[in-house]
């Protein structure tokens, strides 16, 4: 991945294409439902703004290759799991999240630099970074024992395990992805495909929604969303075939399975966490989306295990 | 099995603009890792560029609350009293920086906030809500509040008039203040300039002092000002002994 092969690239040059005419179509409906139904639609369009925004740093962030993609993907989890500590309350222990966002940056470093004695084909660190949950949990169970404290430590360090493995390690996967030999088709498909899963279960809901899907869990998430954006994420590897030529039936209907089920998944797991603390969104950072782990909550269930199924079928690098 | 409790951050669904407005903030690594890391930054500097020098650095050595008095000609104020705290004392220094000045636009209220750790000091309207502030961070042990009494920037190099205010603060409170004059900056840095110029710095810290048995009322508060004002005038006089 650089500039200059992305460039020159069907898959990317794909990519940008289907992110644009996407775009395009979903902002000519806002605009067509505006002008039907005259109903209030702002906050509707204060997520196509952000939608807009988003993909436009995406697509730079992927067009200037593999080691930016990996540094974006490391900052991104920082941030999101900096926003899980704050609603957690992990934040007031410096320690426990010193070590948390040490973890991160090691996941992102064990995906950029070669194995050091050249054990491991490609770029990156493969043996390492499968590794490094065992590092970071050991430094986090040491923390107590430092501190020669036993009050409340099982709840941080439950807090900070589950936000290294889940934010910082299950979402690192994404950046991993960039070294594959298909890194393009991969890390675009997986975005791509989980954006408009996601916008699917949306409206979807919107429209056909009756049955709760987890009441105690997400009350506005119904059956008929869940149902409908399984159904697109079932259709679109056939549709985006382009993005991995190599793979057969067998292979692209774990994708859309992975998409399709992974991505709700992801949501529904974001909501149980933030149900349980009690607050609607993890941060109001991004505007009509809320914070950044409410926008890739779905990624994060889906990057490791579509990266992993691909990985079984076809060496990644 | 009980419930976990979650102590989480109060401002969780702010903004990341209105969260950089709010005080008190909360804690935040990332923030206190970029703050030491430009304070190592801005030390290096004032020593390089302009020489920097401390005199009676012993008078800062407590682990009480402080309130740090000086006079104020340059940005570069703050940044010398910082400079003379330890490091791990830098997140619960707050200089008093204006509201209307530092937290309206967008870069400055991100160096007052992230960089400088700036308590927003209302100095048109609202400065008794602006004195309470500052007694609250006070009440907390091992709090260093820093205050430039005149309010403003001198434009002629001088000692200006201490504003009552400070005198209201420190009345009847059991908080040392530390008077400090700052030496040099005038030269280096004025107000109206866009660059610092490469000259010598140096910041001479006064004993510190205590105005617990002080009644608050109208007289007293501005006699201590003005009292305040001649120990910080006081210490120009003070040469360097090494």
């Amino acid at each position: 991945m650089s500039p200059q092969i992305a460039l020159h690239d069907p898959v990317f040059r794909g990519y940008f294409l289907i992110v644009l005419i996407s775009l395009a179509a979903g902002g000519a409906v806002l605009a067509f439902l505006r002008f039907i139904s005259k109903k209030e639609s702002a906050s509707m369009f204060k997520t196509y703004w952000s939608w807009i925004f988003m993909a436009g740093i995406g697509l730079i962030v992927v067009f200037l290759g593999r080691i930016p993609t990996i540094v974006g993907v490391t900052f991104l989890a920082i941030y999101a799991f900096k926003e899980f500590a704050r609603a957690s309350g992990l934040h007031r222990d410096w320690w426990m999240t010193g070590v948390v966002y040490a973890g991160i940056i090691t996941v992102g470093i064990a995906s950029l630099v070669a194995h050091p004695r050249a054990g491991e084909p490609g770029t990156a660190w493969y043996g390492f970074f499968v590794a490094v949950p065992v590092f970071a949990i050991a430094l986090i169970l040491l923390i107590p024992i430092l501190r020669n404290r036993a009050r409340g430590e099982l709840q941080r360090m439950s807090l900070a395990i589950v936000g290294f493995i889940y934010i910082g390690w299950m979402f690192g996967h994404l950046g991993f992805l960039a070294n594959a030999r298909n890194a393009y088709g991969f890390v675009c498909f997986i975005i791509f495909a989980t954006g408009v899963s996601d916008v699917a279960a949306f409206t979807f809901g919107k429209i056909f929604g009756r049955h709760p899907l987890r009441s105690e869990i997400s009350p506005n998430k119904t059956w008929e969303g869940a149902l409908g954006a399984f159904a697109v994420a079932m259709i679109l590897p056939w549709l985006l075939r382009f993005s991995f030529p190599f793979f057969g039936t067998r292979e692209l209907i774990l994708t859309g399975l992975i998409v399709g089920i992974g991505g709700q998944l992801g949501d529904l797991s974001i909501s149980v966490i933030k149900r349980e603390i009690g607050t609607k969104d993890m941060a109001a950072t991004i505007p009509g989306h809320g914070g950044i782990l409410d926008r890739i909550d779905s990624l994060i269930y889906v990057a490791p295990l579509f990266m992993h199924m691909a990985g079984y079928y076809y060496p990644l690098r | 099995m009980k419930r976990w409790r979650y102590d989480s951050a109060n401002d969780v669904e702010r903004t990341p603009l209105e969260r950089l407005r709010q005080f008190p903030r909360e804690p935040d690594m990332l923030v206190y890792g970029l703050r030491s890391l430009g304070a190592l930054i801005i030390r290096a500097l004032l020593r390089v560029y302009h020489r920097f020098e401390i005199i009676g650095h012993e008078n800062l050595r407590t682990n009480r609350s402080l309130v740090i008095v000086a006079n104020h000609c340059s940005h570069l104020d703050t940044l010398c009293l910082l400079a003379a705290l330890p490091l791990r004392k830098l997140h619960r220094a707050f200089p008093a920086a204006a509201s209307d000045y530092f937290f309206q636009s967008v870069p400055r209220l991100w160096a007052a906030a992230v960089l400088v750790n700036a308590l927003p000091f209302a100095r048109q309207a609202r400065v008794r809500q602006s004195l309470t502030l500052c007694q609250e961070v006070l009440a907390n042990a091992g709090t260093i509040l820093i205050i430039f009494p005149e309010g403003t920037r001198s434009t002629t190099g001088e000692v200006g008039e201490f504003k009552s205010g400070i005198g209201a603060l420190v009345a009847g409170q059991d908080v040392a203040v530390v008077p400090c004059f700052i030496d040099g900056t005038f030269h280096a840095w004025p107000k109206g300039r866009r660059m610092p110029r490469p000259r010598k710095v140096r910041l001479i810290v006064g004993a510190p002092r205590n105005y617990r048995t002080r009644p608050a009322d109208k007289l007293d508060i501005c006699a201590i000002a003005a009292q305040l004002r001649d120990a910080v005038n006081e210490l120009r006089l003070v040469n360097a002994s090494h």
